[in-house]
């Protein structure tokens, strides 16, 4: 009999709303920290040491909140509502001022993507005003760079991902489709490099190693996709695993790349390996579905932390697989 | 012999050799002397002595000179010889001369010598004597002579020496016997020397002298009855099975030898022969038609090895019926055995009263004879074997025993599929067992009973050989097969492995959910259980039942009964996994949280009306698992988290459990304490009160009611006895369970007189049952009590005991018997030594 799954170290309870997005910022020195993004558009800013929220932006005016992520390099704090602006927040100090914002123009739930190419420049993916449209923008200049419409019909865009390969190209951008449809974008070519149909049903979310150049998706089915990057960027399918139960909302690559967690419909965050796609746990402990699951980027891998945020407004943190993380 | 001038030459030399070798001084007379008595014995044409004169000798003179050198044995003279010359003038005469005589002497002087370097001396010589084969000489001896020219009663006392030679000399020797006198070098030896006697009786018969095999016959059934079949016969069949293969001289030779069997020894004689021999062809090319002709043979054959003993080996059955299958003359008899199986196997008494191990054995016996018959004698049988098979198995299902039933049914299947009753088979649910498959196996008749012709031990060697290299060799080329393609497959992506360092968490909560939520309240659970046509939803509730019931403990005490009635009458209409092991759980959780009115209701309702065995059944299992669960301390019990918010939704009620306070003020306690040594720290068993001593009445005394009142549907003491044994082993149990209360003595007493009326059931479960029930009254009743109470019964229970642990057939009845037995002796012996009790008692 193996062991039983582990139960969360802790929870955090009081952000009021379902929590749509999580984000962690624990690389620097100084106070772990844990941004998450509630249905009623609030953020807040959970301090990991003291367990509490220690700051509460509300910035959206009361529109879901759909994304928050950090830059690196600076203090900034990327939110994106439905209120079809992204904002950029400046944290530095101890403030929480608005520095920008950009307008969208979608009504969507397609999460943004940030790309830092150097300190003081980033762009920012997002979907645009038509249905089929991903505009990428530069920041903080806001110069728009350009405008991604594929040629068929594919639906609404509904999850992207934007890096820079290694290969010396420029920046590319995965996204998922709503027809099922993964296309892989060249930014600077404007052109689509490959396109291939991962799932019957739209793709909910995708998430990519950049590093083995293979990705995985989910969709409302039973089932998670996985696909590789071939030499000629062309998307390939590989096998899939089968899951007990339908509907992933989000996924997420741990960044040793051993594991990848998914957050799924039936309350369950189910924890796999990411190089065989071997389940190895199923972690029960939330009572609706799971929105959102997040990775810390601790700089000790035994600190490292899994956190799931769930329809039932409350965060679940976990500590899994840590153990031999410094001999591996 | 005709001249009496020889005979008396003969006699006057011999005398005179005699009158030297007891007085003469002279070793050199002794010599001589010695030397003129081996030129009798010598043979061949440089001897000084004439055949007739050699023949008198032999025939009379020959076992007086021995008896004289073993009367001589302390002699000056012998001692003075070198060991050449007494092993070549002494040993030698014993060693020439007649064996029967030499063989009889020897062992006379063996049993009369007492332990000296004489009695090592005589037999050092019997151990040459038998290694030089003169057994075999001496059974050809007796083969030549037609006529028996000897008196009986020295064939009788030869007979009895040959074959007993090993206790003889055990019984003399004890620790320093030779290995040759050991039975297990003996009979073999002896086994060889009859086929060489037997091979020179085929020489001769083809010579055409006329020869007889009375004494060999006789020896074989001496040494068999005696109990050495298996040592002798083990040697002897293998080579007779070759022998008798392609020459009919020797078939001839085997037919006569058993036909000189005497009667009184045959039995051991063929028991030992059928277990031998490999194939029923080797047993019929041995023993010929014997069956047919002798009356005995055919007694053991067609009965007592088929329906009175039932000690062998299925090879046995197969070799005894093929063996009558085999000939056309001897199939009437396979028939009439086959008939008198069918009676034996189909007859409800024998299910009955028969041990276990003869019905299988007879089973065997039906279905091996069955499938040797013909299709035409088939049909010519059809009747009875059809009525055979549905009366046996009537009576087989009937049994509460699951492998009398098993067994029924793959006999029935058996039969019917080769009747082919219209081309209908029966065919049965049962799990394959290493007995059914067995059972199964013999209808497929092994076509190559002799494989391959039993070959010359010479070719068996080769064979073996072979055989022996072939397996390697494939073993070794799957081996070297076998690892190659590991690596290859290993190779397309190295880091394979490195999943493997992430052992997984046990997933297997990992279900399916469902659109319908478990109901929360006991009172909801209960409606939907009781009136929901939704599956989906009756499943969860019966899922959710038994923590619920568990858990609000006050709402459970209002709605038990009700609760307990709908759940009794619950079926398992959606196919529910586990539905039998919920819903027993939910009632047993009901029974415990509130036990009188339960337990109440349930008693009453196993002696009403309309309820089916399986519901009854149902009953008294509910009862003993919450009586085990009741008597059980109460312990901690961590209830599985399925997750905190559906269990923190219902807070459990406060004062539910009440050792929690007081674990708190003992751990105070213990950290204000100091110790100045601490011993080890062992837990102290915490003193729980028994929460089963105070209700077991309620449990117990109910289901003794109105047993013997027979309802419509329910007649406990007829019929349906497989309720019975439960509720005898159920109530065994609560007594048991009772074991320290007070009740205990009572309920004792009050099962002891209710199992007396059925202590001689039919049914073998019944019986087992009450002798459980026995046992558990012995083992906790106070054994103050066991004397005062029961004193006028405990006699008659000895008696019952003593018999059944004697007569039963069952072995798990005799075996509990005797359990009873020790527990009841020791309990009284207890009490008898106690003097403070015999005090009292005074």
């Amino acid at each position: 009999m193996s062991r039983p799954a582990p139960p969360p170290i802790y929870t955090l309870r009081g952000a009021g709303g379902p929590l749509n997005t999580l984000h962690f910022s624990c690389h620097e020195e100084g106070t772990p920290l844990l941004f998450s993004g509630s249905g009623q558009g609030a953020i807040h800013i959970w301090n990991l040491n003291s367990r509490r929220a220690a700051k509460i932006i509300e910035g959206h005016s009361g529109s879901s909140i759909i994304c928050v992520s950090t830059l690196q390099s600076t203090d900034t704090l990327i939110s994106q509502g439905r209120d079809m602006q992204v904002c950029l927040w400046d944290l530095s100090e101890g403030r929480s001022e608005l520095l920008d914002s950009v307008w969208t123009g979608s009504v969507g739930f397609c999460q943004c993507s940030v790309l830092e190419m150097s300190p003081s420049k980033y762009l920012l993916a997002f979907a645009g005003q038509q249905t089929e449209e991903i505009k990428i923008t530069e920041l903080p200049s806001k110069t728009p760079v350009c405008s991604l419409v594929p040629e068929g019909k594919l639906g609404m865009v509904m999850c992207m991902k934007l890096w820079q390969p290694d290969s010396g190209l420029g920046p590319l951008l995965l996204a998922g489709y709503e027809d099922g449809s993964l296309l892989l974008w060249d930014v600077t070519q404007r052109s689509t490099l490959s396109q291939v149909k991962a799932h019957p049903e739209p793709v909910m979310c995708l998430t990519f190693d950049t590093k083995r150049l293979r990705g995985v998706s989910g969709s409302s089915e039973k089932k998670l996709s996985s696909w590789t990057l071939d030499g000629q960027n062309n998307l390939q399918l590989q096998d899939s695993v089968m899951l007990v139960n339908p509907g992933v909302s989000q996924l997420c690559i741990r960044d040793d790349g051993k594991l990848l967690a998914s957050a799924g419909w039936d309350h369950r965050v189910r924890v796999f390996g990411w190089k065989k796609l071997r389940p190895l746990a199923v972690l029960q402990y939330h009572t609706d579905l799971v929105l959102s699951v997040a990775f810390s980027d601790h700089q000790d891998p035994r600190k490292r932390l899994l956190a799931a945020g769930s329809k039932d407004q409350r965060i679940s943190l976990w500590s899994i697989y840590n153990e031999g993380a410094d001999t591996g | 012999m005709e001249h009496p001038s020889t005979n008396a030459e003969v006699r006057l030399t011999v005398s005179q050799c005699f009158r030297t070798l007891t007085s003469s001084p002279d070793s050199k007379d002794i010599v001589r002397t010695l030397q003129t008595l081996h030129s009798y014995l010598d043979g061949g044409p440089e001897s000084t002595t004439t055949a007739a004169q050699q023949a008198e000798f032999r025939r009379a003179h020959y076992s007086r000179t021995l008896q004289l050198l073993v009367s001589n044995i302390q002699a000056d003279w012998l001692h003075s010889f070198t060991a050449a010359e007494r092993t070549q003038l002494w040993d030698g005469l014993f060693l020439k001369g007649p064996p029967d005589q030499a063989l009889l002497v020897l062992l006379e002087a063996i049993g009369e010598l007492r332990p000296s370097s004489n009695l090592d001396h005589m037999v050092s010589i019997t151990e040459k004597f038998l290694q030089s084969h003169r057994l075999a000489e001496l059974l050809w001896s007796y083969c030549l002579q037609a006529a028996p020219s000897d008196s009986p009663q020295l064939r009788e006392t030869l007979l009895g020496r040959i074959s007993a030679l090993p206790d003889l000399t055990a019984n003399k020797l004890r620790l320093n016997n030779r290995p040759v006198f050991l039975p297990q070098q003996y009979y073999p030896l002896l086994a060889t020397e009859m086929l060489t006697a037997l091979e020179r009786t085929c020489q001769a018969l083809r010579d055409g002298t006329d020869c007889s095999l009375t004494f060999v016959a006789q020896v074989i059934g001496k040494v068999c009855i005696q109990g050495h079949s298996g040592l002798v016969l083990a040697v002897m069949a293998p080579r007779l099975s070759v022998c008798t293969r392609s020459d009919m001289v020797w078939q001839r030779v085997c037919w006569k030898l058993m036909e000189n069997v005497p009667q009184r020894w045959m039995e051991s004689v063929l028991t030992g022969l059928v277990q031998a021999v490999r194939g029923p062809d080797a047993l019929g090319r041995i023993i010929g038609n014997l069956v047919l002709t002798n009356k005995n043979v055919q007694f053991v054959i067609t009965h007592k090895l088929l329906l009175l003993q039932y000690k062998y080996e299925s090879q046995v059955l197969r070799v005894v019926l093929g063996y009558l299958a085999a000939d056309r003359d001897r199939r009437p008899l396979l028939i009439q055995v086959l008939r008198s199986v069918c009676q034996a196997w189909a007859n409800p008494s024998a299910v009955k009263h028969t041990p276990l191990e003869q019905q299988l054995y007879v089973s065997k016996a039906l279905l091996l004879s069955v499938s040797l018959l013909k299709d035409s004698e088939l049909q010519e049988l059809r009747s009875e074997l059809l009525q055979c098979m549905l009366g046996g198995m009537q009576s087989h299902l009937d049994s509460s025993v699951v492998r009398i039933r098993h067994m029924g049914m793959v006999v029935g299947e058996c039969l019917s599929s080769r009747m082919d009753i219209n081309g209908t088979k029966l065919k049965f649910e049962y799990e394959q067992d290493e007995e059914t498959r067995e059972l199964l196996s013999l209808m497929t008749p092994v076509t190559c009973d002799e494989p391959e012709p039993e070959p010359e031990p010479v070719n068996g060697v080769d064979s073996l050989q072979e055989t022996s290299e072939t397996i390697p060799s494939t073993q070794n080329a799957s081996s070297q097969s076998k690892p190659a393609p590991q690596p290859s497959k290993a190779d397309p992506d190295s880091d394979l492995d490195s999943d493997d360092e992430l052992t997984p968490y046990d997933m297997s909560g990992d279900q399916e959910t469902s659109q319908a939520s478990p109901p929360r309240y006991l009172r909801d659970c209960l409606e939907i259980l009781k009136s929901s046509e939704d599956s989906v939803r009756v499943e969860l509730s019966l899922r959710a039942a038994e923590s619920l019931v568990r858990r609000n403990a006050f709402t459970a005490r209002e709605i038990s009964v009700q609760m307990s009635k709908v759940l009794l009458h619950m079926e398992d209409k959606y196919n529910i996994i586990g539905f039998l092991s919920l819903r027993q759980a939910t009632m047993v959780a009901l029974t415990v949280t509130d036990c009188i009115p339960v337990t109440q209701y349930l008693t009453t309702e196993f002696y009403s009306l309309n309820y089916s065995l399986r519901q009854r059944l149902d009953i008294l299992e509910v009862l003993v698992v919450a009586a085990q669960e009741l008597s059980k301390p109460i312990t901690e019990k961590t209830t599985p988290s399925i997750g905190p918010a559906t269990t923190s939704e219902l807070t459990p009620y406060p004062g539910d459990n009440p050792v929690h306070w007081q674990q708190v003020v003992e751990k105070r306690i213990q950290s204000k304490t100091k110790r100045l040594s601490k011993g080890a720290t062992k837990p102290v068993a915490m003193a729980t009160p028994n929460r089963y001593a105070p209700v077991a009445g309620h449990f117990f005394f109910p289901l003794l009611r109105n047993y013997d009142k027979p309802q419509v549907t329910f007649d406990l003491l007829g019929s349906d006895h497989l309720v019975l044994g439960r509720l005898i082993h159920t109530l065994g149990l609560f007594v048991h369970l009772a074991v320290n209360a007070p009740i205990a003595a009572q309920m004792g007493r009050a099962l002891l007189d209710f199992v007396w009326a059925v202590r001689y059931h039919v049914d073998q479960m019944v019986r087992r049952g009450v002798l459980f029930a026995v046992c558990s009254v012995f083992l906790s009743m106070p054994s103050q009590n066991l004397l005062v109470d029961l004193s006028d019964q405990l006699f008659e229970t000895r008696a019952w005991l003593a018999d059944v642990a004697e007569g039963d057939p069952d072995a798990d009845c005799r075996n509990l018997a005797v359990q009873s037995l020790v527990l009841l002796d020791k309990s009284l012996k207890k009490q008898l030594q106690d003097p403070q009790t015999l005090s009292l008692e005074s």
